[in-house]
Protein backbone atom coordinates (compact mmCIF):
# COMPACT_ATOMS: atom_id res chain seq x y z
CA UNK A 1 0.00 0.00 0.00
CA UNK A 2 1.64 3.11 -0.95
CA UNK A 3 1.53 5.39 2.12
CA UNK A 4 -0.21 8.48 2.54
CA UNK A 5 2.56 10.26 4.97
CA UNK A 6 5.88 9.27 2.65
CA UNK A 7 6.91 13.19 2.85
CA UNK A 8 5.29 14.51 6.56
CA UNK A 9 5.11 18.27 6.64
CA UNK A 10 4.47 18.38 10.28
CA UNK A 11 4.09 21.91 11.62
CA UNK A 12 7.17 23.19 9.98
CA UNK A 13 8.51 26.83 10.19
CA UNK A 14 11.30 28.42 8.43
CA UNK A 15 13.54 31.35 8.94
CA UNK A 16 15.92 33.00 6.80
CA UNK A 17 17.71 35.34 9.71
CA UNK A 18 14.98 37.32 11.42
CA UNK A 19 12.77 36.71 8.94
CA UNK A 20 10.14 33.65 8.40
CA UNK A 21 9.67 31.84 5.38
CA UNK A 22 7.28 29.05 6.08
CA UNK A 23 4.57 29.55 8.70
CA UNK A 24 3.56 26.16 10.64
CA UNK A 25 3.02 24.17 7.30
CA UNK A 26 1.15 20.43 8.42
CA UNK A 27 0.36 18.10 5.06
CA UNK A 28 1.00 14.82 4.50
CA UNK A 29 2.89 14.05 0.69
CA UNK A 30 1.52 10.71 -0.57
CA UNK A 31 3.70 8.29 -2.14
CA UNK A 32 4.01 7.76 -5.92
CA UNK A 33 1.78 10.57 -6.61
CA UNK A 34 2.56 14.24 -8.15
CA UNK A 35 1.96 16.95 -5.55
CA UNK A 36 2.15 20.71 -6.86
CA UNK A 37 3.12 23.42 -4.77
CA UNK A 38 1.55 26.49 -6.43
CA UNK A 39 1.10 30.30 -5.26
CA UNK A 40 2.63 33.89 -6.03
CA UNK A 41 6.63 34.60 -6.47
CA UNK A 42 7.49 34.33 -2.55
CA UNK A 43 4.98 32.83 -0.85
CA UNK A 44 7.37 30.23 0.35
CA UNK A 45 6.95 27.25 -2.09
CA UNK A 46 10.56 27.11 -3.59
CA UNK A 47 11.82 27.05 0.28
CA UNK A 48 9.49 24.60 1.36
CA UNK A 49 10.48 22.20 -1.53
CA UNK A 50 14.21 23.00 -1.09
CA UNK A 51 13.72 22.05 2.46
CA UNK A 52 12.60 18.70 1.79
CA UNK A 53 16.25 17.62 0.90
CA UNK A 54 17.59 19.95 3.24
CA UNK A 55 18.99 22.15 0.43
CA UNK A 56 18.56 25.40 2.61
CA UNK A 57 21.29 24.17 5.06
CA UNK A 58 23.57 26.22 2.94
CA UNK A 59 22.05 29.10 3.40
CA UNK A 60 24.11 31.09 6.58
CA UNK A 61 21.70 32.16 9.33
CA UNK A 62 19.03 29.48 8.97
CA UNK A 63 16.78 27.85 10.86
CA UNK A 64 13.58 25.64 11.39
CA UNK A 65 10.69 24.95 13.61
CA UNK A 66 9.06 21.89 13.48
CA UNK A 67 9.86 18.66 11.34
CA UNK A 68 9.93 17.03 7.99
CA UNK A 69 9.70 13.14 7.64
CA UNK A 70 10.63 11.39 5.07
CA UNK A 71 9.08 7.48 5.29
CA UNK A 72 8.92 7.95 8.76
CA UNK A 73 12.08 9.20 9.78
CA UNK A 74 13.06 12.72 10.18
CA UNK A 75 15.34 14.48 8.01
CA UNK A 76 16.53 16.95 10.89
CA UNK A 77 17.66 13.42 12.76
CA UNK A 78 21.34 13.81 13.97
CA UNK A 79 22.33 10.47 12.86
CA UNK A 80 21.51 11.41 9.21
CA UNK A 81 23.92 12.56 6.74
CA UNK A 82 22.68 15.21 4.09
CA UNK A 83 24.81 13.68 1.67
CA UNK A 84 22.93 9.90 2.31
CA UNK A 85 19.90 12.05 2.31
CA UNK A 86 20.20 13.73 -1.30
CA UNK A 87 20.96 10.06 -2.01
CA UNK A 88 16.72 9.37 -1.32
CA UNK A 89 16.18 12.63 -2.76
CA UNK A 90 16.74 13.56 -7.04
CA UNK A 91 15.98 17.40 -7.85
CA UNK A 92 15.81 18.73 -10.93
CA UNK A 93 15.85 22.77 -11.80
CA UNK A 94 14.00 25.33 -13.56
CA UNK A 95 17.21 26.33 -15.94
CA UNK A 96 18.30 22.44 -17.55
CA UNK A 97 21.77 22.37 -15.86
CA UNK A 98 23.91 19.00 -17.54
CA UNK A 99 27.56 19.20 -16.67
CA UNK A 100 30.76 19.85 -19.38
CA UNK A 101 30.72 16.45 -19.81
CA UNK A 102 29.33 13.37 -22.32
CA UNK A 103 25.68 12.22 -21.64
CA UNK A 104 26.85 9.24 -20.58
CA UNK A 105 28.62 10.68 -17.66
CA UNK A 106 26.55 13.07 -17.10
CA UNK A 107 23.93 10.08 -16.05
CA UNK A 108 26.49 8.17 -13.93
CA UNK A 109 28.17 11.80 -12.62
CA UNK A 110 26.70 10.79 -9.13
CA UNK A 111 27.43 7.16 -9.08
CA UNK A 112 31.01 7.73 -10.31
CA UNK A 113 31.49 10.24 -7.09
CA UNK A 114 30.17 7.16 -5.20
CA UNK A 115 33.26 5.46 -6.35
CA UNK A 116 30.83 3.20 -8.57
CA UNK A 117 32.98 2.79 -11.88
CA UNK A 118 31.99 -1.01 -13.04
CA UNK A 119 31.43 -0.75 -16.39
CA UNK A 120 28.59 -2.72 -16.80
CA UNK A 121 26.04 -1.20 -13.65
CA UNK A 122 27.10 2.28 -15.16
CA UNK A 123 25.95 1.13 -18.86
CA UNK A 124 22.62 -0.52 -17.19
CA UNK A 125 22.14 2.73 -14.99
CA UNK A 126 22.70 4.99 -18.13
CA UNK A 127 19.93 2.69 -20.02
CA UNK A 128 17.72 2.49 -17.68
CA UNK A 129 17.69 6.17 -16.25
CA UNK A 130 17.52 7.32 -20.11
CA UNK A 131 14.61 5.00 -20.77
CA UNK A 132 12.97 6.21 -17.30
CA UNK A 133 13.28 9.99 -18.45
CA UNK A 134 12.43 9.12 -22.43
CA UNK A 135 15.03 9.97 -23.67
CA UNK A 136 16.92 6.67 -24.74
CA UNK A 137 15.77 6.48 -28.41
CA UNK A 138 16.54 10.04 -28.73
CA UNK A 139 20.49 9.87 -27.45
CA UNK A 140 21.38 5.81 -27.55
CA UNK A 141 23.97 6.09 -30.68
CA UNK A 142 25.23 9.74 -29.31
CA UNK A 143 25.88 8.77 -25.64
CA UNK A 144 29.53 9.73 -25.83
CA UNK A 145 29.02 13.30 -27.10
CA UNK A 146 28.53 16.61 -25.17
CA UNK A 147 25.27 16.94 -23.28
CA UNK A 148 25.35 20.69 -25.08
CA UNK A 149 24.51 19.01 -28.28
CA UNK A 150 20.76 18.61 -27.13
CA UNK A 151 17.94 20.23 -27.48
CA UNK A 152 16.34 22.59 -24.16
CA UNK A 153 13.90 19.84 -23.54
CA UNK A 154 16.68 17.46 -23.82
CA UNK A 155 18.63 18.99 -21.74
CA UNK A 156 15.96 19.23 -19.01
CA UNK A 157 15.18 15.02 -19.24
CA UNK A 158 19.13 14.87 -18.96
CA UNK A 159 19.00 16.28 -15.85
CA UNK A 160 15.85 14.32 -14.69
CA UNK A 161 17.99 11.10 -16.11
CA UNK A 162 21.04 12.32 -14.00
CA UNK A 163 18.65 12.87 -10.58
CA UNK A 164 16.92 9.54 -10.58
CA UNK A 165 19.96 7.51 -11.96
CA UNK A 166 20.65 7.13 -8.39
CA UNK A 167 17.12 5.31 -7.66
CA UNK A 168 15.67 7.96 -5.17
CA UNK A 169 12.44 7.77 -3.08
CA UNK A 170 11.46 11.16 -4.20
CA UNK A 171 12.03 13.75 -7.03
CA UNK A 172 12.05 17.30 -6.27
CA UNK A 173 11.12 19.75 -9.23
CA UNK A 174 11.43 23.17 -9.10
CA UNK A 175 9.52 24.85 -12.36
CA UNK A 176 11.01 22.32 -14.43
CA UNK A 177 9.51 23.47 -17.31
CA UNK A 178 10.14 27.38 -17.10
CA UNK A 179 12.87 27.21 -19.72
CA UNK A 180 11.37 25.01 -22.01
CA UNK A 181 8.63 25.78 -25.09
CA UNK A 182 5.56 24.32 -25.13
CA UNK A 183 6.18 21.19 -27.09
CA UNK A 184 9.39 20.01 -24.71
CA UNK A 185 7.03 21.37 -21.73
CA UNK A 186 4.31 18.85 -22.72
CA UNK A 187 7.08 16.23 -22.85
CA UNK A 188 8.36 16.56 -19.42
CA UNK A 189 4.54 16.98 -18.11
CA UNK A 190 4.14 13.53 -19.79
CA UNK A 191 7.38 12.19 -18.48
CA UNK A 192 6.26 13.53 -14.63
CA UNK A 193 3.33 11.45 -15.09
CA UNK A 194 4.82 8.17 -16.05
CA UNK A 195 7.30 8.65 -13.26
CA UNK A 196 5.28 8.88 -11.03
CA UNK A 197 4.55 4.90 -10.96
CA UNK A 198 8.68 4.91 -9.28
CA UNK A 199 8.83 7.81 -7.68
CA UNK A 200 7.06 10.36 -5.11
CA UNK A 201 7.08 13.90 -7.12
CA UNK A 202 6.84 16.95 -5.42
CA UNK A 203 6.88 19.64 -8.44
CA UNK A 204 6.86 24.06 -7.76
CA UNK A 205 5.15 25.47 -10.68
CA UNK A 206 3.71 29.16 -11.70
CA UNK A 207 1.66 27.26 -14.57
CA UNK A 208 -2.05 26.69 -13.02
CA UNK A 209 -2.81 23.96 -16.23
CA UNK A 210 0.99 22.18 -15.78
CA UNK A 211 -0.17 21.42 -12.08
CA UNK A 212 -3.74 20.22 -13.51
CA UNK A 213 -2.27 18.21 -15.69
CA UNK A 214 0.58 16.71 -13.95
CA UNK A 215 -0.39 16.54 -10.25
CA UNK A 216 -2.75 14.87 -8.08
CA UNK A 217 -2.60 17.11 -5.05
CA UNK A 218 -2.18 20.82 -5.07
CA UNK A 219 -1.13 22.90 -2.20
CA UNK A 220 -1.78 26.66 -2.28
CA UNK A 221 1.06 28.64 -0.04
CA UNK A 222 0.69 32.41 0.20
CA UNK A 223 2.86 34.37 2.14
CA UNK A 224 4.38 31.23 3.84
CA UNK A 225 1.46 29.41 4.99
CA UNK A 226 -0.42 26.62 3.39
CA UNK A 227 -3.59 28.10 2.43
CA UNK A 228 -5.65 25.00 1.08
CA UNK A 229 -4.44 21.39 0.36
CA UNK A 230 -6.40 19.38 -1.66
CA UNK A 231 -6.52 16.66 -4.88
CA UNK A 232 -5.83 18.60 -7.55
CA UNK A 233 -9.71 18.48 -8.89
CA UNK A 234 -11.06 19.71 -5.70
CA UNK A 235 -8.81 22.34 -5.86
CA UNK A 236 -8.93 23.73 -9.15
CA UNK A 237 -12.98 22.96 -9.41
CA UNK A 238 -14.14 24.00 -5.80
CA UNK A 239 -11.59 25.42 -3.89
CA UNK A 240 -13.00 26.42 -0.45
CA UNK A 241 -10.57 28.96 0.21
CA UNK A 242 -11.66 32.46 -1.21
CA UNK A 243 -7.71 33.05 -1.60
CA UNK A 244 -7.23 29.83 -3.31
CA UNK A 245 -10.16 30.74 -5.70
CA UNK A 246 -8.63 34.02 -6.34
CA UNK A 247 -5.27 32.94 -7.09
CA UNK A 248 -6.54 29.92 -9.36
CA UNK A 249 -8.65 32.03 -11.26
CA UNK A 250 -6.36 35.28 -11.80
CA UNK A 251 -8.16 37.26 -9.30
CA UNK A 252 -5.18 38.09 -7.42
CA UNK A 253 -3.92 41.85 -6.88
CA UNK B 1 -17.07 36.27 -2.57
CA UNK B 2 -14.17 36.14 -5.44
CA UNK B 3 -16.39 36.24 -8.59
CA UNK B 4 -17.44 39.79 -7.14
CA UNK B 5 -13.49 40.46 -6.87
CA UNK B 6 -12.24 41.65 -10.58
CA UNK B 7 -9.78 39.09 -12.66
CA UNK B 8 -6.82 40.96 -13.37
CA UNK B 9 -7.13 40.47 -16.89
CA UNK B 10 -10.18 42.56 -18.09
CA UNK B 11 -11.16 41.55 -20.63
CA UNK B 12 -11.82 38.14 -18.77
CA UNK B 13 -14.46 39.48 -16.34
CA UNK B 14 -16.25 41.11 -19.55
CA UNK B 15 -16.30 37.92 -21.11
CA UNK B 16 -18.02 35.82 -18.47
CA UNK B 17 -20.36 39.04 -18.08
CA UNK B 18 -21.28 38.84 -22.04
CA UNK B 19 -21.29 34.97 -21.41
CA UNK B 20 -24.05 35.33 -18.69
CA UNK B 21 -25.67 37.93 -20.47
CA UNK B 22 -26.56 35.90 -23.64
CA UNK B 23 -27.69 33.38 -21.17
CA UNK B 24 -29.87 35.10 -19.25
CA UNK B 25 -31.51 37.13 -22.98
CA UNK B 26 -31.63 33.75 -24.71
CA UNK B 27 -33.67 32.53 -21.86
CA UNK B 28 -36.16 35.76 -22.01
CA UNK B 29 -36.86 34.81 -25.53
CA UNK B 30 -37.54 31.51 -24.37
CA UNK B 31 -39.81 32.51 -22.06
CA UNK B 32 -41.48 35.15 -24.89
CA UNK B 33 -41.83 32.70 -27.34
CA UNK B 34 -43.28 30.01 -24.85
CA UNK B 35 -46.22 32.78 -23.50
CA UNK B 36 -46.75 33.60 -27.29
CA UNK B 37 -47.38 30.05 -28.21
CA UNK B 38 -50.12 30.25 -25.42
CA UNK B 39 -51.99 33.34 -26.56
CA UNK B 40 -51.42 31.66 -29.92
CA UNK B 41 -53.59 28.69 -28.71
CA UNK B 42 -55.97 30.65 -26.37
CA UNK B 43 -57.08 32.86 -28.88
CA UNK B 44 -56.55 31.21 -32.32
CA UNK B 45 -54.37 33.70 -33.46
CA UNK B 46 -53.06 32.54 -36.62
CA UNK B 47 -49.59 35.48 -37.07
CA UNK B 48 -48.78 35.01 -33.68
CA UNK B 49 -48.02 30.84 -34.38
CA UNK B 50 -45.74 32.17 -37.28
CA UNK B 51 -43.94 34.44 -34.79
CA UNK B 52 -43.32 31.94 -32.29
CA UNK B 53 -42.16 29.27 -35.27
CA UNK B 54 -39.72 32.03 -37.01
CA UNK B 55 -38.68 33.35 -33.65
CA UNK B 56 -37.10 29.70 -32.12
CA UNK B 57 -34.26 30.48 -35.28
CA UNK B 58 -33.43 33.77 -33.01
CA UNK B 59 -32.84 30.91 -30.13
CA UNK B 60 -31.08 28.88 -31.84
CA UNK B 61 -28.82 31.43 -32.68
CA UNK B 62 -28.79 32.19 -29.12
CA UNK B 63 -27.72 28.56 -28.60
CA UNK B 64 -24.58 29.26 -30.94
CA UNK B 65 -23.98 32.17 -29.52
CA UNK B 66 -23.18 30.97 -26.03
CA UNK B 67 -21.52 27.84 -26.94
CA UNK B 68 -19.02 30.36 -28.94
CA UNK B 69 -19.00 32.25 -26.31
CA UNK B 70 -17.86 29.75 -24.05
CA UNK B 71 -15.30 27.98 -26.18
CA UNK B 72 -14.01 31.89 -26.38
CA UNK B 73 -13.46 31.76 -22.61
CA UNK B 74 -12.07 28.47 -22.42
CA UNK B 75 -9.41 28.63 -25.02
CA UNK B 76 -8.33 32.27 -23.48
CA UNK B 77 -8.58 32.32 -20.20
CA UNK B 78 -8.33 28.70 -19.09
CA UNK B 79 -10.84 29.75 -16.36
CA UNK B 80 -11.55 27.36 -12.80
CA UNK B 81 -13.05 27.16 -10.14
CA UNK B 82 -16.46 29.02 -10.07
CA UNK B 83 -15.26 30.57 -13.53
CA UNK B 84 -15.08 26.83 -15.02
CA UNK B 85 -18.42 26.46 -13.73
CA UNK B 86 -20.03 29.27 -15.27
CA UNK B 87 -19.38 28.48 -18.43
CA UNK B 88 -19.94 24.67 -17.93
CA UNK B 89 -23.13 25.59 -16.21
CA UNK B 90 -24.23 28.44 -19.39
CA UNK B 91 -23.52 26.22 -22.25
CA UNK B 92 -25.99 23.16 -20.74
CA UNK B 93 -28.64 25.82 -19.73
CA UNK B 94 -28.23 27.02 -23.44
CA UNK B 95 -28.50 23.80 -24.55
CA UNK B 96 -32.48 23.43 -22.18
CA UNK B 97 -33.55 26.83 -23.09
CA UNK B 98 -33.31 25.80 -27.06
CA UNK B 99 -35.35 22.58 -26.46
CA UNK B 100 -37.75 24.88 -24.20
CA UNK B 101 -38.19 27.08 -27.25
CA UNK B 102 -38.53 23.98 -29.67
CA UNK B 103 -41.81 22.73 -27.22
CA UNK B 104 -42.93 26.30 -27.84
CA UNK B 105 -42.53 25.76 -31.47
CA UNK B 106 -44.82 22.33 -30.93
CA UNK B 107 -47.45 24.64 -29.39
CA UNK B 108 -47.40 26.78 -31.71
CA UNK B 109 -47.50 24.05 -34.49
CA UNK B 110 -50.38 22.47 -32.58
CA UNK B 111 -52.39 25.61 -32.38
CA UNK B 112 -51.92 25.52 -36.09
CA UNK B 113 -53.57 22.86 -37.09
CA UNK B 114 -56.26 23.10 -34.34
CA UNK B 115 -57.59 26.39 -36.42
CA UNK B 116 -58.75 24.37 -39.13
CA UNK B 117 -61.47 22.58 -36.53
CA UNK B 118 -64.37 24.43 -34.25
CA UNK B 119 -62.83 25.96 -31.22
CA UNK B 120 -62.72 23.48 -28.23
CA UNK B 121 -63.87 24.92 -24.59
CA UNK B 122 -60.69 22.30 -22.94
CA UNK B 123 -57.97 24.66 -24.17
CA UNK B 124 -58.77 26.17 -20.67
CA UNK B 125 -57.57 22.97 -18.78
CA UNK B 126 -54.28 24.07 -20.69
CA UNK B 127 -53.67 27.46 -18.12
CA UNK B 128 -52.88 25.85 -15.45
CA UNK B 129 -50.28 23.60 -16.14
CA UNK B 130 -48.98 26.20 -18.46
CA UNK B 131 -48.45 28.86 -15.53
CA UNK B 132 -47.38 26.06 -13.09
CA UNK B 133 -44.44 25.11 -16.18
CA UNK B 134 -43.52 29.03 -16.72
CA UNK B 135 -43.34 29.72 -12.50
CA UNK B 136 -40.60 26.67 -12.79
CA UNK B 137 -38.72 28.43 -15.97
CA UNK B 138 -39.05 32.17 -14.47
CA UNK B 139 -37.25 30.70 -10.98
CA UNK B 140 -34.57 28.69 -12.92
CA UNK B 141 -33.41 31.48 -15.02
CA UNK B 142 -33.27 33.65 -11.88
CA UNK B 143 -31.76 30.97 -9.85
CA UNK B 144 -29.11 30.88 -12.62
CA UNK B 145 -28.89 35.08 -12.58
CA UNK B 146 -28.54 34.91 -8.76
CA UNK B 147 -26.28 32.20 -7.85
CA UNK B 148 -29.50 31.49 -5.89
CA UNK B 149 -28.76 27.46 -5.30
CA UNK B 150 -31.54 26.88 -2.55
CA UNK B 151 -34.17 27.97 -5.73
CA UNK B 152 -32.53 26.09 -8.00
CA UNK B 153 -32.93 22.83 -5.76
CA UNK B 154 -36.41 23.69 -5.04
CA UNK B 155 -37.64 23.27 -8.45
CA UNK B 156 -37.33 19.27 -8.43
CA UNK B 157 -39.83 18.69 -5.56
CA UNK B 158 -42.17 21.82 -7.19
CA UNK B 159 -42.33 19.70 -10.76
CA UNK B 160 -43.90 16.96 -9.16
CA UNK B 161 -46.96 19.41 -8.45
CA UNK B 162 -46.86 19.85 -12.38
CA UNK B 163 -46.00 16.54 -12.58
CA UNK B 164 -49.47 15.36 -11.16
CA UNK B 165 -51.58 18.03 -12.79
CA UNK B 166 -49.89 17.09 -16.46
CA UNK B 167 -51.02 13.74 -15.48
CA UNK B 168 -54.69 14.97 -13.96
CA UNK B 169 -55.37 17.05 -17.41
CA UNK B 170 -53.75 14.05 -19.62
CA UNK B 171 -56.39 11.60 -18.00
CA UNK B 172 -59.21 14.54 -18.69
CA UNK B 173 -58.02 14.73 -22.40
CA UNK B 174 -57.86 11.16 -22.73
CA UNK B 175 -61.34 10.33 -21.80
CA UNK B 176 -63.07 13.19 -23.98
CA UNK B 177 -60.15 11.58 -27.05
CA UNK B 178 -62.18 7.94 -26.40
CA UNK B 179 -65.37 9.69 -26.32
CA UNK B 180 -64.99 10.41 -29.90
CA UNK B 181 -66.77 13.07 -32.24
CA UNK B 182 -65.24 15.78 -34.56
CA UNK B 183 -63.12 17.56 -31.67
CA UNK B 184 -61.00 14.56 -31.25
CA UNK B 185 -57.93 15.62 -33.18
CA UNK B 186 -58.20 18.66 -31.49
CA UNK B 187 -58.44 16.94 -27.96
CA UNK B 188 -55.04 15.17 -29.52
CA UNK B 189 -53.06 18.36 -30.37
CA UNK B 190 -53.97 19.68 -26.81
CA UNK B 191 -52.72 16.22 -25.23
CA UNK B 192 -49.38 17.20 -26.77
CA UNK B 193 -49.74 20.36 -25.70
CA UNK B 194 -49.69 19.44 -22.41
CA UNK B 195 -47.15 17.11 -22.83
CA UNK B 196 -44.74 19.86 -23.84
CA UNK B 197 -45.49 21.93 -20.82
CA UNK B 198 -44.46 18.83 -18.54
CA UNK B 199 -41.29 18.63 -21.10
CA UNK B 200 -40.50 22.52 -20.24
CA UNK B 201 -40.88 21.90 -16.48
CA UNK B 202 -38.91 18.91 -16.66
CA UNK B 203 -35.94 21.03 -18.25
CA UNK B 204 -36.63 24.20 -15.96
CA UNK B 205 -35.88 21.04 -12.95
CA UNK B 206 -32.62 20.94 -15.42
CA UNK B 207 -31.55 24.42 -15.08
CA UNK B 208 -32.07 24.68 -11.19
CA UNK B 209 -29.38 21.78 -11.55
CA UNK B 210 -27.09 23.34 -13.36
CA UNK B 211 -27.80 26.43 -11.08
CA UNK B 212 -26.89 24.57 -8.01
CA UNK B 213 -23.46 23.12 -9.73
CA UNK B 214 -23.00 27.10 -10.43
CA UNK B 215 -23.59 27.84 -6.98
CA UNK B 216 -22.15 25.41 -5.01
CA UNK B 217 -20.37 22.94 -7.28
CA UNK B 218 -22.62 19.92 -6.47
CA UNK B 219 -23.96 18.07 -8.96
CA UNK B 220 -27.63 16.69 -7.43
CA UNK B 221 -28.67 15.05 -10.99
CA UNK B 222 -30.45 11.74 -10.50
CA UNK B 223 -30.16 12.03 -7.07
CA UNK B 224 -32.86 9.82 -6.37
CA UNK B 225 -31.69 6.54 -8.60
CA UNK B 226 -28.30 7.25 -6.69
CA UNK B 227 -29.21 7.34 -3.80
CA UNK B 228 -31.39 3.45 -4.79
CA UNK B 229 -27.89 2.23 -6.08
CA UNK B 230 -26.39 3.37 -2.65
CA UNK B 231 -29.42 1.32 -0.54
CA UNK B 232 -29.32 -1.68 -2.74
Amino acid sequence: MPREDFIAVDHFSFFYGAKQALFDIHMDIPERQVTALIGPSGCGKSTLLRNMNRMNDLIDGVRHAGDIRLNGSSLYDPKIEVISLRKRVGMVFQKYNPFAKTIYENVVFSLRVAGRNGRRELDEVVERSLRSAALWEEVKDRLHESAFGLSGGQQQRLCIARAIANQPEILLMDEPCAALDPTATLKIESLIRDLKEQFTIVIVTHNMEQATRCSDRTAFLYMGRLIEYGSTRQIFETPRQEETEAYISGRFS
Amino acid sequence: MPQHTPHIIREFDQAMRGLADLVISMGAQARLNLARAMEALQQRDLDRCKVVIADDTEVDEAERAVDAAGMDILLRFHPVASDLRLVISSMKIAANLERISDHAVNIAKRARKMLAKPEVREVRLIEPVYLLADGQLQDALASYADRDSEKGRGLKERDQELDRMHKRVMAQLSQLLEEGGELSESYLHLLFVVRSLERVGDLAVNIGEDAVYLDRAEDIRHMKARQQDTDA
